[in-house]
């Protein structure tokens, strides 16, 4: 009898241990098909890390889903009637260290994220010119008014982080709602709830574990078994396999990223507009979208995605329709009805090489002789990006917040302008957008998308759709027009 | 030893040669040409590949492996942890497929006309034409998601390796089931068998002493041959399950241009292999009396 009643009592407990397990040890499980390169905020490039990261830094503004800024660390700022100088005022916030955020932390983050001997992207933050301690604040000077300084303050490489910290690439130290606790190359990194967050909220997930599964297919098995419950960047080409699923829910959103087949605009014949314009008439892209985006991107006309509802120029459709009869009566008006050409296409990314091999087709369709070529990345990076070498490829260009961030690489002098586009008009409006600020500025971004639709540098074909594939239950999943995965505000 | 210096030279060699840059792949689409000058000095690229290649090899004697470039983190750890991995599941696999194809090919040996015998034929030709991947995903379907009985992938749990062995076991006992068959049968129609039978042994005495012993070396020559491949790492069954090996860890290194990484990986494999080797054919002699060393 007392046996039987101390293993009732072992049942019954055992019950609630499990039961309660459910309640305090919140665990949410990610896939994510690979590696973050380095956690340093001014050394990382790669988006596998930024969308990671978010989690973890906070700089001194931060992006919301709408692809605006608020006070991040900074509870509020001014601006002097110059446009040139800024007071940042911190709130009270502490690094996951335990250490306090202090003026000299914010001084030394930014001053390390614009030197060029150790930051990668220090040139994005080149109009400051000054960074003060002041009572009270942060005084950070610009060299004249900058209408993007704000937006680059929300970025990975603007992130503060302790003045004391050692290596950050291997052990971050932010501010962010979650902390990383052990990263296992090739396995998973391991993220836990920072229970001293200056906004006293508390996220509902205690562990956040983004487990590395860089097969497709098995990534989706994985969340059919249970073994992970968010996919917050689903293949398309996987989608049947979960769409009929009544346990799993897909969200599609915009995921402001800009698909163009991008056309070396100073290799012949490519220089003579005619033969980009044809070019440009012969893709069908409502045909695109069905074949490589299964309907569900968003068709893009301008070198903006219309997630950038604030400047996205919305009369450039009639630009440049789809109409095979003067794709060839341009083709013949230049001489190149014999038109041949090398279409080179990234491996690593299905979605470029499935759109590229449906444009293939319809140009074929138009008498060009298309040579595909589908190289890996690193090959990419150095043939086409970095050599200019090539003919046409297709590739997407990742949005920001802030269009100058976007548009300043079809300037003749960018760096990243494997377009080799060159046209002066637009050069001074991308200068004199800087510069603007308010109403003026959406202006003058309309007006340079519009020479871009009409010069072609490239041919802008869809804002593919991202598909956050997870199990029935999970909520509160926010979309961001940047590349990022807010474990804050998900819950069961 | 001189084989080792060779691989290593011919790794370096092919790193060199295939296009793509590791300093633009580190710094990826947005950095200026001044960051992208500085961390191909930081990476002493900007150096003549002899001097590099001297200090490489200089540093791995040594001990000192470097920094991978794609991890940001000591070689050496990354090995360390990718390598027990790699070995477990190729020892598990190997042993796994040998306990399913000796009894089996002595089988279809002994009885090759029986149903039995022809159905595990059938079986072996279907299981080695399968592409692993889709067994991989075909196992996961059936325990994991359908029957809920074995993780979907990881190796968090011993449980973990269990599916990714059996589909790495599949048709590597298929293999060696058909050289245990081709050994057995051979083996029987020898001489001293049918002397063995003629002075009046039993049927089995005959099969697992005199039989067995030669028919069996073929099989484990093949057996280490699979060995010390899947010790390299097998990258569509870790990408499938999601296992942190050898094979995925070059991959990626391959990918980035990860000298530090790609090198070091590549000469622990070949050292491994080469000592495998020297013990294999040890073993060999000790299973073989014919075989001898000078």
């Amino acid at each position: 009898m007392y046996k039987k009643a101390s293993f009732a009592v072992l049942i019954v407990a055992t019950i609630i241990l499990v039961g309660s397990g459910c309640v305090f040890g919140q665990v949410l499980n990610i896939a994510i098909p690979q590696d973050p390169d380095s956690f340093d905020p001014v050394k990382t490039v790669a988006a596998a890390t930024g969308e990671i990261a978010f989690n973890i830094y906070e700089g001194l503004v931060k992006a919301t889903p709408l692809g605006e800024v608020e006070g991040a660390l900074a509870s509020h700022w001014t601006v002097d009637e110059t446009g040139t100088i800024y007071t940042f005022y911190l709130r009270h916030a502490l690094f996951h260290d335990g250490t306090k955020v202090q003026e000299e932390d914010v001084a030394f983050s930014l001053n390390r994220a614009r030197d060029p001997e150790v930051a990668v992207r220090a040139s994005e933050l080149d109009m400051i010119e000054d960074v003060n301690v002041v009572d009270e604040g942060i005084e950070i000077r610009l060299s004249e008014p900058n209408g993007a300084f704000i937006y680059s303050l929300s970025e990975v490489y603007a992130s503060i982080v302790p003045a004391h910290a050692g290596d950050l690439s291997r052990k971050p130290v932010g501010t962010g709602p979650y902390y990383l606790d052990e990263w296992t190359p090739n396995q998973q990194l391991a993220l836990r709830r920072f229970d001293h967050h200056w906004s006293g909220e508390t996220p509902y997930f205690e562990e956040a574990n983004f487990l590395l599964i860089p097969d497709e297919n098995s990534m989706v098995l994985n969340l059919k078994a249970g073994r992970v419950d968010l996919i917050p960047r689903l293949e398309v080409g996987v989608l049947h396999q979960v769409e009929r699923d009544p346990d799993i829910e897909v969200l599609s959103v915009p995921m402001n990223l800009v698909q163009v087949f991008s056309i070396n605009n100073a290799r012949a014949p490519f220089d003579d507009l005619r033969v980009r314009k044809a070019l440009a008439l012969g893709v069908n892209r409502p045909e695109i979208l069905i074949g490589a985006a299964w309907g569900l991107g968003t068709m893009l006309d301008s070198a903006l995605s219309p997630a950038m509802a604030g400047f996205y120029n919305d009369s450039l459709a009639e630009v440049n329709p789809y109409d095979p009869a003067k794709a060839k009566e341009l083709l013949k008006d230049a001489g190149q009805e014999n038109l041949k050409l090398t279409l080179t296409l990234p491996a690593n990314y299905p979605l470029h090489v499935q759109t590229g091999e449906l444009v293939a087709e319809q140009w074929k369709a138009l008498g060009i002789e298309v040579d595909l070529q589908i190289v890996e990345w690193g090959t990419w990076l150095e043939r086409v990006y970095t050599q200019r070498d090539y003919d046409v490829s297709v590739i997407g260009l990742a949005g920001r917040l802030d269009p100058h961030a976007i548009l300043v690489r079809y300037t003749t002098d960018s760096s990243r302008n494997f377009f080799n586009f060159s046209n002066e008009r637009y050069d001074a409006l991308i200068d004199l957008g800087i510069k603007t600020v308010g109403r003026e500025r959406r202006e003058v971004y309309l007006e340079a998308q519009a020479i871009l639709a009409e010069e072609l540098p490239g041919i802008f074909i869809m804002d593919p759709p991202q598909l956050a594939a997870m199990k029935k239950g999970i909520q509160g999943f926010k979309n961001y027009p940047t590349y990022v995965v807010d474990v804050a505000s998900l819950y069961r | 030893m001189l084989t080792a210096i060779v691989v290593s030279i011919v790794t370096f060699l092919v790193l060199q040669v295939l296009p793509g840059d590791p300093a633009r792949l580190m710094l990826g689409t947005e950095a200026t040409p001044e960051v992208y000058a500085r961390v191909r000095h930081e990476l002493a690229l900007d150096q003549p590949p002899l001097g590099r290649y001297l200090n490489w090899f200089w540093g791995f004697l040594r001990g000192e492996w470097g920094n991978s470039w794609r991890y940001s983190m000591p070689v050496r750890g990354l090995a360390l942890q990718a390598f027990p991995l790699s070995f477990s599941l190729g020892l598990s696999a190997v042993g796994l497929s040998l306990l399913v194809a000796i009894p089996s090919g002595i089988f279809m040996a002994i009885k090759p006309a029986s149903l039995l015998a022809r159905a595990l034929s059938v079986a072996t030709q279907v299981s080695f034409g399968l592409p692993q991947f889709w067994v991989g995903l075909l196992l996961i379907q059936v325990f994991a998601v359908e029957l809920r009985l074995l993780p979907a992938g990881g190796n968090a749990s011993p449980l973990g390796l269990l599916l990714p062995t059996l589909t790495l076991a599949l048709p590597r006992s298929a293999i060696l089931g058909r050289f245990m068959r081709a050994g057995m049968a051979e083996a029987m129609q020898q001489d001293y068998v049918r002397t063995a039978r003629a002075k009046g042994l039993a049927g089995g005495v005959v099969i697992y002493k005199h039989a067995l012993r030669n028919g069996v070396l073929s099989v484990f020559t093949i057996a280490g041959l699979q060995f010390a491949q899947l010790l390299a790492g097998t990258i569509v069954i870790e990408q499938v399950f999601g296992l942190p090996g050898v094979g995925q860890l070059l991959l990626a290194g391959v990918f980035q241009r990860d000298l530090p990484l790609v090198q070091a990986l590549v000469m622990v494999i070949v050292l491994f292999i080469l000592l495998f080797d020297l013990l294999f054919d040890l073993g060999l002699g000790l299973l073989d009396p014919r075989i001898r060393y000078e």
